[in-house]
């Protein structure tokens, strides 16, 4: 059965057609909560604070934009009220981690420093904190953006839809959230290698 | 780095998730011939996405699922019977 016609069924009291239009986005949600607050609870929480909300305003869908989009909506409002105020913080323009911005460089040398494979430098749970920990750091917006494209696998123009901005700026925010994050990892990695080099050469 | 790899930057992200027209893929292909800060930057783009997107969740966990269900059943009934 086509979304719009679950949608009509759920509005008319059909349980069984709401639990069919909430099915597949679920476990999406719960994961994308998981990610964006790094707490079992809150993911917990927001899930279910999503989908009573959606009980709640089913009347009010009106199908303008998609079932899917509309609930994620609805989700990233609960994320945002468990994650609290964040002291206003941005990233830096992303030419800033770029190193020796604007110099005259040798392009055979690199600056930057290659990662090889992580998964050999660390423990597989280290990872994950340390991933857990970069992605917590972002601000919001950021997070938010950049997880609803490569986590839940969004187009931009979806994840424009959900976070009710221009494709532009949405675009922009997924871009700046993944070179920042980049740069943090970087910088671990790099720790990481070194300290076992040290450790090495004794 | 140059002003090559800042021109670049913003268009790296696109390109890893081959979105990008033909023509300035074949510019960045060009650039990434001899630049190894970009090569690593495409590769490590890639990764951090992979590092940090790579597990799904599939599906909730199943005592969650269930008192989820009960909850929403409830408040559905509750609801709809209000109406009624």
């Amino acid at each position: 059965m086509d979304e719009k016609r679950l949608v009509k069924k759920a509005q008319s009291g059909d349980f069984d057609a709401f639990g069919q239009l909430i099915e597949k986005h679920k476990a999406k949600i719960y994961g994308l909560a998981l990610k964006m607050t790094g707490n079992d609870q809150d993911a917990e929480d927001i899930v279910s604070d999503t989908l009573m909300k959606a009980i709640d305003n089913i009347d009010q869908f009106r199908g303008d934009a998609a079932f899917g989009s509309w609930l994620y909506s609805i989700a990233l409002n609960e994320a945002r009220k468990h994650l609290g105020h964040e002291k206003r913080k941005d990233l830096k323009p992303i030419e800033e981690y770029l190193p020796n911005k604007g110099g005259d460089h040798n392009h055979d040398t690199a600056d930057l420093f290659d990662w090889k494979d992580p998964h050999e430098l660390l423990e597989q749970e280290e990872l994950r904190g340390i991933i857990d920990e970069a992605i917590a750091e972002l601000p919001i917006i950021y997070r938010e953006a950049f997880l609803l494209r490569y986590f839940e696998e969004m187009s931009v123009k979806e994840v424009a839809e959900v976070l009710n901005e221009s494709e532009a700026a949405t675009k922009s925010r997924i871009l700046r959230a993944r070179v920042a994050l980049r740069d943090k990892l970087s910088k671990v990695f790099e720790e990481q290698y070194d300290k076992k080099l040290r450790e090495i050469s004794g | 780095m140059t002003k090559n790899c800042e021109k670049f930057l913003g268009e790296l992200s696109d390109y890893v998730d081959g979105e990008i027209d033909p023509e300035l893929c074949a510019e960045i292909e060009e650039h990434l011939c001899e630049c190894e800060n970009c090569r690593i930057m495409v590769d490590t783009l890639k990764k951090t996405v992979k590092l940090c997107c790579g597990e799904k969740c599939e599906e909730l966990p199943k005592k969650l699922d269930k008192k989820l269900n009960n909850m929403l059943r409830e408040k559905w009934e509750k609801k709809f019977s209000d109406r009624s």
